[in-house]
Parts: structure tokens; sequence; C-alpha cells
């Protein structure tokens, strides 16, 4: 399948920010759906160069790992300070 | 002494006081030799025994840079109590194939940890990684730079990744052992690094490799995919040594029991009648099995290992779908590949090919944090077939009617589901 991986990672980076607005941290999975021609293993390979890039973040839920996009939500320590 | 102060911890200390060595006196230990950390931690624990809460927070960072996994977060929500372990992240490091360490590396690592962390380890983690036990989230760079650069460790699995590959000792230690289990873990290792470090999937995927039956690693029960090494010709047996056991000149299971007065070995009692397909027998002098029945128990060969030695045509079973009982209740691993070889020469491919397959379909269907086991449970081994591609055979069958996931489908039926009733009918009453 002829993916173009800019194109993709603009989605999932477009996507993610739209859906950021109400929830903060998604699942990989959430964001099969940037573009549902998209093989999972695309999307997955889009996210985490976005993630290498700083428009995305990782977030843990101790044992899942979820995505976020910097600036939405609680950060990744900010959660965890009082 | 160091400048530490511990806190009152009464109910902590109470567990130094029973017949077993205590975590409690080493985390003192080192407290005392100056990790204010490890007595913060006491104190810790005795403020949850008290609260019968805990009071860790968990979750948030996953890794260093460019790693989506390999650290995971912990932080106190009591840290003006205990400022020492306000962050006290767990760094999860891929132990070598089955643990073997020199002296030199494992001194190193103390060293390291000492001067970045808390100098608590727990070797080994379930999953088979080092564990180093509490540090800030300062100290995680510099952790992993000196991990890579002066160990030449890399960190291991953790969150929704592949976990890091663990395997027995295999060839290195083992004479049972069918497959080389410590190649076959540092290729999966080094073939899935992009799965390891960056998560891929619903949640966590762990691959263990067993030499032999006897299954060390305990992979048929603890992992998503299980691969053990079997043999697919005959148990060698050498004859004279079978009557040496009956004899008494070899003691059975190669002396281990030899600590009390069991009586004289009685190969029909304590062999024979104990093969589960009862596939063994003596023939006069001899002993005689019938390989066709034997389901790889393994424990004739463990009882006279010097008269029962696996076969030479060896190869691995590759069972997937095993869990812990986290969500659903603990899953046992089902056959996927009967008998595969694990040829070195082609890198493996069948297995990869057939992992491939797998995480196709769980990445596409699977849903958050649900494992692979789960997967076929709820979507069935039906489906499971069709996606790798595997052709059902009789052994997935527990026995006839018990569990027939194997169905027709309209398209293998000459006319499909049609059919007329009426006609039907005629020949067969309501």
């Amino acid at each position: 399948m002829g993916v173009n991986m800019e194109e993709l990672k603009e989605k999932v980076l477009a996507f993610a920010t739209k859906k950021a607005a109400h929830k903060s941290k998604m699942y990989i999975k959430d964001l099969y759906k940037a573009d549902p021609d998209a093989s999972p293993r695309q999307i997955k390979k889009a996210a985490n160069e976005l993630v290498k890039e700083q428009k995305l973040e990782y977030f843990s839920s101790g044992s899942t790992v979820m995505y976020g996009v910097p600036g939405f939500g609680k950060g990744i320590e900010e959660a965890f300070e009082e | 002494m160091a400048d530490v102060k511990k806190h009152d911890t009464p109910m902590v200390d109470e567990l130094k006081s029973g017949p077993w060595p205590s975590f409690v006196d080493d985390i003192e230990q080192r407290g005392f030799n100056g990790k204010q950390a490890c007595l913060d931690l006491l104190g810790q624990l005795e403020l949850s025994y008290k609260h019968k809460e805990t009071h860790w927070k968990h979750g948030g960072i996953v890794g260093v840079f460019g790693y989506g996994g390999g650290v995971i977060g912990r932080y106190s929500d009591v840290p003006e109590e205990f400022p020492a372990i306000a962050h006290f992240h767990t760094i999860r490091v891929n132990q070598p194939a089955s643990k073997f360490y020199s002296t030199a590396f494992l001194r190193k690592l103390c060293e390291i940890w000492d001067y970045r962390g808390s100098g608590m380890t727990n070797f080994h983690g379930s999953t088979g990684d080092m564990v180093l036990l509490g540090t800030s989230t300062d100290q995680l760079e510099p952790v992993f730079f000196d991990l890579t650069h002066q160990m030449g460790a890399d960190l291991g699995g953790s969150g929704s990744n592949l976990r890091t590959p663990s395997c027995c000792v295999g060839k290195a230690r083992c004479e049972w052992s069918c497959i080389d289990t410590q190649d076959i873990c540092y290729n999966l290792t080094m073939t899935f690094q992009d799965e390891l470090h960056r998560p891929a999937f619903p949640y966590k995927f762990k691959f263990k490799v067993s030499g032999c039956p006897n299954d060390c690693v305990a992979a048929i029960a603890r992992c998503d995919c299980a691969i053990i090494g079997t043999w697919r010709d005959e148990i060698r047996i050498d004859q004279e040594a079978v009557k040496a056991y009956m004899g008494g000149e070899l003691k059975p299971n190669a002396g281990a029991h030899s600590d009390r007065d069991w009586g004289a070995f009685d190969i029909q009692k304590e062999v024979i009648d104990l093969c589960p397909s009862q596939c063994m027998m003596m023939d006069g002098n001899e002993l005689k099995i019938n390989n066709r029945e034997c389901v790889r128990c393994m424990h004739c060969i463990n009882v006279m290992p010097e008269a029962l030695r696996p076969g030479l045509d060896t190869g691995a079973t590759i069972l997937v779908g095993a869990k812990a009982p986290i969500l659903e209740g603990a899953q046992l691993a089902t056959v996927a590949l009967p008998f595969i070889k694990m040829d070195k020469d082609n890198d493996y491919e069948e297995i990869k090919d057939f992992v491939d397959k797998v995480w196709d379909w769980w990445m596409e269907e699977g849903k958050n944090r649900e494992r692979f086991g789960e997967l076929i449970q709820r979507q069935s081994m039906q489906e499971f077939l069709r996606r790798t591609e595997l052709k059902p055979i009789p052994q997935m069958v527990k026995e006839p009617r018990s569990n027939p996931y194997v169905f027709w489908s309209a398209e293998e039926v000459e006319g499909g589901w049609k059919r007329d009733v009426k006609t039907f009918r005629a020949r067969h009453a309501a």
C-alpha cells in the first residue's frame, strides 16, 4: 500500500490535535481513525515519528502507553505534581 | 553512619522478626549506608500499612528520548514527608539471554545505580529484565547514556510494547535443550527492536523461549507466544542405563531426591505407571516406548536422564495466548504450530512470518488492553486460524464435541447454506 508518510503524519497530527481538545490522551487504536486506508503499522510508525519530532508525546498509565499532544491536558510530569 | 534519618516504622520492623530473610533488613542496611531514599521508602510503606492504602502514583513518563518504554514512572503522593522518593521511577534493563553475567558487568551496573539511583535493584522482574528501582526524572537520560555507552546494555520493554524476550539456559548448560534458546531470544530481540522500544500494540506482548518441554521459563503459562523446544523422532534409549537404574547403580532424578531413603527404584511405579499417555512398557528387560503417543511430559527423561534423551530431529512447538490473571482469568497457551524447525540459517523466518500475521490481526482487531489470548477467546479459534493461515489439526480439539471451534463455512459446502426445506422435510420428519 503506497502511503506517503509525510501526508500520513499530517493526518495523524491533525486528528490527534482535534481530538485532544476534549480528550487529551488517546490510545494508538484511536489514531487509526486518522486515516482508515492506512494500516495499523503505518499509523504506529507515523505516530512514533511524530513523538520523535516532539509533536506528539507518550503518556504511560503504568501498563499501557497512550499518546498526547504537548500543551493539551496535563503534561507528563505535571499530572503528578501537587 | 551517613547523615540519614530513619522513620519510626514499628509495623515494617516486625517483618524482620520472622524466620525468613527480610527485604526490610536489606533496604534498611542500604539506607544506613547513605541512601535516604531507602529509609523514606520504608517510612512510606509504614504509612501505607497504617492507612491501608498505597501512597504511590504511577505512570506518566515512559522512557528516555525516542523510547516509548523501559521506564515506569512512579511518584510519592506524600513527597513532603518523604522527599527522597518524591520521584521513584523504575528502569527496566534488557537482560542478556539466559541471564549470564560477568562480575565486572554487575559491579559496573551497581556503581551506576548507586550513583544515579536508590542503589536498590530487583534481579529479575517477572518478564526477566534487570529492574533498577527508584530514581528521579533528571537522572533517566544519564542512566540511559551510561547503560548504552559504558555497558552495552539497553532498556527493556514496558507499556504497550513488545516486552523483553526471555529464555531458559538452553544449550549453554542443559543437555535437553532441543533448540538454541539464547540465539532465538537474541535474534527476536534484535529483529523486533522497534516493537520493543516504541508502543505498537493494544497491550503487552511477550515471547519466551524454552529449550525443552520441561519449560523452565514457564512460557506455556506466561507469554503470548511461547517457543518450546521438542523433537519429532524417537526418544533415545540406552537399555544398559535403564538396567542400571533398575539395579540401583544409577540414582533416579540424577540423585535430586537422595537426601532421604525412598526405597529401591521401581521403574513400573515411578515411571511407566506415571506416563500420562501410557505409552511405555517393559518387554522383558527392555524398555519400550510408543513414541507416537508420547505427549512430551518429560517425566521419564527427568527420572532417568542417563537412559533416556530427547530425539535428534529437533525443532519447536509454537503456542499462543497465555497470560496471567489481570483482566480475565489466567490462561494457558494453545498449540498453534505443533512442530517447526528453528532454522538459524534462515534467520527463523518461519516463526517471524507467523508472528507478523498474529500482530496484523491483533493490531487491527484487538481492543485496548486486550491480550492476544483474549482476542482469540473473543473472536474464536477459527478466526485465529483463518487470519494466521493455519490449517486446523486434530490436536487442537481436546476431544470430539468438546471444543468444536472448526466450522464449515458456506463456501466450503456444496450449495452453501441454501436448501429447500420442503424437500428436506420430505425426507426427514421435523
